[in-house]
């Protein structure tokens, strides 16, 4: 077998285990929130976790909205969170800063 | 570092730029950038759970504009709908497609009615899905992550001058294919951001033309500052098989209502620089009302021949000669989404100097397509 044929399977090779981990990694993460507790999306949130919350949304908001665009106003929370998903992908904020700025826009 | 898989992370970006800058290149990088994959996958134990309570609902959005940019005094009308619409499926996917309706009218030399063309082109139309907290894939038509222009801040809503970016074309504005992006912590100060693309050649139908090309941006975000610098790569897989490079800066100030951005990029067919800022008049003290709506903004520019020539250049959509532009203009914004714009130009050049005036207004819309949750 030549050394190109041998590089582009060892290549195939290294993508298949690379979807097949990138499957387990998603499956484990659609598994729920159970295993992986964070106040973020905590649904008891205390006044002063909220408070906390709503201060460090309003820091990434400015931060990672304003960086490209005037800040918009905050829309009804269903729309919020799609625009949120549009500009996780576009802007790729991370996920933190994604959902501290919709628990801001939206609380 | 806060915990010891920044480290790692570090250790695997580090590879992978030593790789990357090798001899040997892409193929040779490719088992690297599978173990960044691998590496990614088995993070998710830390992974920040899931969606929030509320449901994400089919959003319409979109912007509509019309201007007058007149070049060399010669007028052309420009008028413009641009719908996007976004529809989220599920937790973690998400499908969004950008069309662009531009019609461009102009009068025939020596006099008579506007004529033109109404061009009508697709940007985007991707599946977004978002496998954990550090890799979302994305696959279909993208608009290409090359510099931050045309990703993030082409919209006409967004941009602060109308005029494109000289540079503009010197990179696939969308590509056909499959990418990986994403965001992620890498300390307490700093944010990285990577996205890397595959793009397969389309010459099928003229609304979908992509090149086959390979490329990637990486940037570094520093909250605390709000600076943001960054770095993109793309090779063409076909015809000239060239590379393509470029750096994008962009700073939000802290203090003052001010934003900068920056590009320079570089390939065969040219190479250029952009450096923009806009300036809103909230602090000043009188006029307050009209002034917190104001911004200034300003553009300067510069692009220099490649060495494929001007015919080539002109091909692509670049200026014929060396050019150097500068550009003024006040946004006026007259409620959240809508913006009266105003600028002046002037742009020199061996072919000859002109001048470029633009007035116009850009509207955003943002139509929920299902219950939007409101109270």
């Amino acid at each position: 077998m030549s050394g190109g044929a041998m590089k582009t399977r060892i290549a195939i090779l290294f993508c298949a285990l690379a979807l097949g981990a990138l499957a387990r990694s998603s499956l484990a993460y659609a598994e729920g929130p159970s295993a992986r507790k964070d106040a973020v999306s905590s649904p008891v949130v205390h006044n002063s976790d909220a408070d906390a919350m709503r201060v460090q949304g309003e820091l990434r908001y400015r931060a990672n909205c304003g960086r490209c665009h005037a800040a918009p106003r905050k829309f009804p929370p269903r729309m919020m969170a799609t625009v949120l998903r549009h500009m996780r992908v576009r802007a790729t904020i991370t996920d933190e800063d994604m959902r501290l700025v919709l628990f801001y826009m939206t609380q | 570092m806060d915990n010891p898989a920044e480290l790692e992370w570090s250790l695997v970006l580090l590879y992978l730029c030593k790789k990357a800058g090798s001899r040997r290149g892409l193929r040779a990088s490719l088992p690297a950038w599978t173990l960044l994959l691998f590496f990614l996958s088995f993070a998710t134990a830390q992974a920040f759970p899931q969606s929030s309570d509320e449901k994400p609902v089919s959003i319409l959005t979109g912007t509509a504009g019309y201007f007058n940019f007149i070049t060399a005094g010669q007028n052309q009308i420009d008028e413009q709908v641009n719908p996007v619409l976004l529809v989220p499926l599920g937790d973690r996917w998400l499908v969004e497609s950008r069309m662009e309706c531009e019609g461009a009218f102009q009068r025939p030399p020596g006099g008579g009615p506007y004529g033109g063309q109404v061009s009508k082109n697709l940007d985007y139309a991707q599946a977004d899905y978002i496998a954990n907290p550090y890799v979302t894939v994305t696959m279909g038509r993208f608009l290409t992550p090359f510099g931050i222009f045309n990703e993030r801040l082409y919209p006409i809503w967004i941009r602060s001058l109308q005029q494109d970016p000289l540079i503009l074309p010197l990179s696939a504005e969308s590509s056909d294919g499959m990418m990986l992006r994403g965001g992620f912590p890498a300390s307490a100060k700093t944010n990285l951001t990577y996205a890397v693309y595959a793009s397969a050649v389309s010459t099928d139908h003229n609304n979908l033309q992509s090149d086959r090309n390979v490329g990637g941006r990486v940037s570094i975000f520093f909250p605390g500052t709000r600076v943001e610098l960054g770095a993109s790569f793309q090779r063409l897989l076909q015809d000239s098989r060239t590379n393509a490079f470029g750096f994008h800066f962009a700073w939000l100030s802290t203090r003052l209502p001010l934003n900068v951005h920056s590009e320079y990029a570089r390939s065969n067919e040219g190479s250029g620089y952009w450096v923009d800022g806009a300036y809103r008049l909230s602090q000043l003290h009188f006029w307050q009302k009209a002034m917190r709506r104001t911004e200034l903004a300003g553009r300067a520019e510069q692009f220099f021949m490649g060495s494929a020539g001007w015919e080539v250049a002109q091909l692509w959509g670049l200026p014929a000669a060396n050019t150097r532009e500068g550009e003024f203009g006040v946004n006026y914004y007259l409620r959240d989404g809508l913006k009266a714009v105003a600028s002046y130009g002037r742009q020199f050049s061996p072919a000859g100097n002109l001048n470029l005036w633009t007035v116009g207004i850009a509207y955003r819309f943002l139509i929920p397509l299902g219950r939007s949750g409101a109270q």
